[in-house]
């Protein structure tokens, strides 16, 4: 029965001092009306269903906004950027020479932050008894890409290093006594450390260790990962079965891994699918370096002449004669 | 029988009475025994002493080295003293280090400069008890020449830096005596900072080592410290003359300021005055015009800067280098560095056991350096400063804080402690450095740190006198004092640079030490001139 509504009489809320020696009950006094108001609740409880109605309506238009500001920018890219002359150097690059081509393009300031005003070097801690032949293969593919500035260092925890080691990012660059004009810098230390390491910014981000997670993240400056999260993860799984099982593992497990290889590529000219990634980098690696490419079985062997015709593994194939 | 008894009564009483006297007299008997046993005994003693000391010829303080005589005794080195030597009788001349006399027998030890071995003395057929007692008096960090025989030991003797010998003396000779009160005790200066004040033991204050440096640079970290100096004079010339340069010399009294005119000491030169060079950057640079192509020079620097810092020194030892190049000072800057690389190379490889002496008593992380050297550029390191939170203009100088900031920086991602910082600007550098070529508020010019100090300035030269005195006009410099210097180069000069480091601070930063007076052997700053 509609009834309606009068003031409390009495002031809002009375403090009253409770003994502790007794539990406590919820005051039956209290008035829940309060709280409810706020939402336009009539009193039995339910919001009105015009409120409903309008917030559906403002949600609505906040989505297409949403969608539109999206198709705008979307838009805006593809007409005029800040990157856009950075992005006509690389293409000319590109189409001078280049035989691979990612469909995602990465950005260099998405990845590593926005740009300094000054030369951005990527420092590598690399051991001489393992030398890094991922890193080798995505450095090359980096300076297909962008200009980098490749240097290679001795640390004073090594005292010697065989000569290849020393020229296996190439010959120095004609500009390399300007590091402004470079765009990246890759910076190869071989020095004696348990674990390969990369360095990048000193303040705002810890060492990266192992070389399946440098490559991980030096494959992110030239491609960006399947936007899908299981063809992502695919990749992901193929570049730790290379480091755990091809290089580390025994004889049974490698055997395991080059059938499975087989059969993936029995499906896909390459391994994540119909396109060439990070995957295939590692995965070529590792049969090349724990000398299981000649007794491959035919898709493998197929798979390892068609890696080997981008032009890519050139440095890391020298480094293991 | 009552007289027997009266009789026996004064008997007892006088025999009483004579039991006190004859106690009395027994006394005095004993006593006089006594005495005479002394006197005796004393009269033995002085026979004994002038009778039985049978090894008399073999102990004394020997006439002063006239070079009355040509002697043809070997002398052993006690570095080279090894357990092959044992049982051999050899002759030794060393300090006495510490002696500690036990009853029959004396501890010595033996130092020569950084090494030291145990000697003994102790009675027996070729030792008598005065000569013990003798070698026992003998001042510390008096010389002595010691006919000893090698001995093995069972128990490594862990003190000394020949742990597996002793010598067991035979003859000991004082051949010049220290004064018994040492100003400053060996011991004491080579305490590692800190140890000493936890167990409240002394440790010797800067200025008194330095007050007293000839006792202070016996010590075995001094020792270590001025043996890897020379080191690295040596390696500096080796190097050097490897790659083709010529080690030149420099007039140290000059009639003008060769850098800038500040901070040079005036001397009186007859009835004008001179200055005192600052560094000998200009015959350098006339070197090189007079086609000597490389050139290097070693010898004092001085700067009459009132600053009591722990790296700088009024006057200093610096090692100078000024090169013609072909086409890019990159050229140099490639020279210099890997001469430095080759220094520490050299160091590591030669001087690791006096690296570890002075680690003992300072402590420190080892040198690490890349090979080639990381070169960055001053914007690169611009960059990484803002990163790091620190507000700078693109035209200003670094600060000293600054500087070690970045050196920290730089340790972090690259892990070296020498680095090259290229393309500083322009306006910080001196008038004679050339513009780079592209951007104009830079310059061709370059500074080397090592563990986060500068050591070492240097730039590409303007080889073109008319670009210097625009260059002279624009700091505005007094174009008719450096008129010798601009018409040097009016005659045709290659393009040139080069650069200046200072050894005693190069062995600092090397050493991981921390002041620069530790590695100069008699440092003059402003307030030392003595000794």
């Amino acid at each position: 029965m509609p009834m309606y509504q009068v003031k409390p009489v009495c002031g809002g809320e009375i403090k009253v001092d409770l003994p502790t020696c007794m539990y406590k009950l919820p005051n039956v006094h209290e008035q829940p009306g309060d709280s409810c108001t706020s939402e336009h609740a009539l009193q039995n409880g339910e919001v009105d269903p015009a409120v409903r109605a309008l917030e559906a309506r403002q949600d609505e238009i906040m989505r297409k906004l949403y969608e539109l500001k999206a198709a705008v920018e979307g838009l805006a890219k593809t007409v005029t950027t800040p990157d856009a002359d950075l992005d006509l150097t690389v293409s000319s690059s590109l189409s001078s020479q280049s035989t691979t081509t990612f469909k995602g393009i990465a950005d260099l300031d998405a990845v590593l932050g926005k740009d300094p005003g000054a030369l951005r070097d990527i420092v590598i801690n690399a051991n001489p008894a393992q030398p890094p032949l991922t890193l080798l293969v995505l450095h090359s593919l980096l300076c297909q890409r962008y200009r980098v500035l490749s240097n290679v260092h001795v640390h004073s925890s090594v005292s010697s290093v065989p000569p290849q080691l020393l020229s296996c990012l190439g010959p120095r660059h004609a500009d390399s006594y300007a590091r402004r004009l470079f765009q990246l810098g890759f910076t190869l230390i071989w020095k004696d450390v348990p674990k390969l390491q990369m360095k990048f910014s000193v303040q705002s981000m810890c060492p990266i260790e192992g070389e399946a997670n440098v490559a991980r993240f030096l494959f992110k400056l030239l491609a960006l990962y399947p936007s899908d999260p299981a063809a992502a993860t695919m990749v992901d799984n193929w570049v730790d079965t290379a480091f755990f099982q091809l290089a580390e593992g025994s004889t049974k497990e490698r055997a395991a891994v080059l059938r499975a290889l087989n059969s993936a590529l029995g499906r896909n000219p390459w391994l994540a699918g119909s396109e060439f990634s990070l995957a295939d980098v590692a995965c070529y690696c590792c049969v090349l370096q724990s000398g299981s490419a000649s007794s491959a079985p035919a898709n493998v062997q197929r798979w390892i002449k068609s890696c080997e015709n981008l032009g890519h593994f050139g440095p890391a194939k020298l480094l293991l004669k | 029988m009552t007289k027997d008894t009266v009789q026996g009564a004064m008997e007892e009483e006088q025999q009483a009475q004579s039991k006190k006297a004859l106690k009395k007299q027994q006394k005095e008997a004993e006593k006089a025994a006594k005495k005479a046993e002394k006197q005796t005994k004393l009269a033995a003693e002085q026979q004994t002493t002038e009778e039985e000391d049978f090894a008399k010829d073999r102990y004394g303080v020997s006439a002063m080295v006239q070079s009355q005589q040509k002697l043809d005794r070997e002398l052993v080195r006690i570095q080279d003293l090894t357990p092959e030597k044992a049982d051999q009788l050899i002759w030794v001349r060393a300090r006495v280090h510490t002696s500690r006399a036990k009853g029959k027998q004396c501890f010595l030890v033996l130092r020569q400069q950084q090494f030291n071995v145990q000697a003994l003395v102790a009675v027996g057929d070729r030792a008598s008890k005065q000569m013990v007692k003798f070698a026992a008096n003998i001042t510390k960090e008096s010389i002595v020449d010691v006919e000893a025989v090698v001995r093995k030991v069972e128990m490594r003797i862990e003190s000394c830096s020949q742990q597996d010998v002793e010598l067991h003396v035979e003859r000991i000779f004082v051949i010049s005596q220290a004064e018994p009160r040492l100003p400053l005790q060996l011991e004491d200066a080579v305490r590692p900072d800190g140890e000493g004040e936890e167990e409240s033991r002394a440790t010797v204050n800067q200025d008194t080592k330095l007050d007293n440096r000839v006792i202070d640079l016996r010590t075995t970290t001094s020792q270590a410290i001025f043996r890897l100096q020379s080191g690295v004079c040596q390696l500096f010339r080796d190097t050097l003359t490897n790659k083709g340069f010529v080690e030149i010399q420099t007039p140290k009294i000059i009639s003008a300021a060769s850098e800038g005119g500040a901070n040079v000491f005036t001397v009186s030169y007859f009835k004008t005055s001179a200055y005192l060079a600052q560094s000998p950057q200009l015959y350098k640079q006339m070197c090189i015009c007079a086609d000597f192509d490389k050139v290097f020079c070693v010898g004092p620097v001085f700067r009459a800067e009132d600053s009591n810092t722990h790296r700088h020194l009024t006057e200093f030892v610096g090692l100078d280098i000024e090169m013609a190049f072909n086409y890019h000072y990159h050229e140099v800057i490639d020279s210099i560095t890997d001469t430095m690389v080759q220094i520490f190379k050299g160091l590591r490889d030669n001087f690791q056991t006096e690296i570890q002496t002075v680690n003992k008593q300072f402590p420190s992380e080892p040198f690490k350096f890349l090979e080639p050297t990381l070169r960055l550029e001053y914007t690169e390191a611009l960059a990484m400063l803002r990163e790091a939170g620190v507000q700078m203009g693109d035209e200003e100088d670094l600060s000293t804080p600054n500087e070690k900031l970045l050196g920290r920086l730089v340790k972090e991602k690259y892990d070296t402690d020498f680095y090259v910082l290229d393309k500083y600007p322009l306006a910080v550098r001196p008038f004679y450095t050339m513009p780079d070529p592209i951007n104009p508020k830079n310059s061709n010019s370059y500074d080397m740190f090592m563990r986060g100090e500068e050591i070492l300035s240097g730039a590409q030269r303007i080889h073109d006198s008319q670009l210097l005195t625009e260059r002279a006009i624009h700091h505005q410099i007094d174009l008719e004092k450096i008129k010798a210097y601009i018409d040097s180069f009016r005659y045709g000069a290659p393009p040139h640079g080069g650069g200046g480091i200072g050894l005693e601070r190069v062995c600092m930063l090397y050493l991981g030490l921390h002041n620069v007076r530790q590695t100069s052997m008699f440092p003059r700053d402003p307030k030392r001139l003595t000794p």
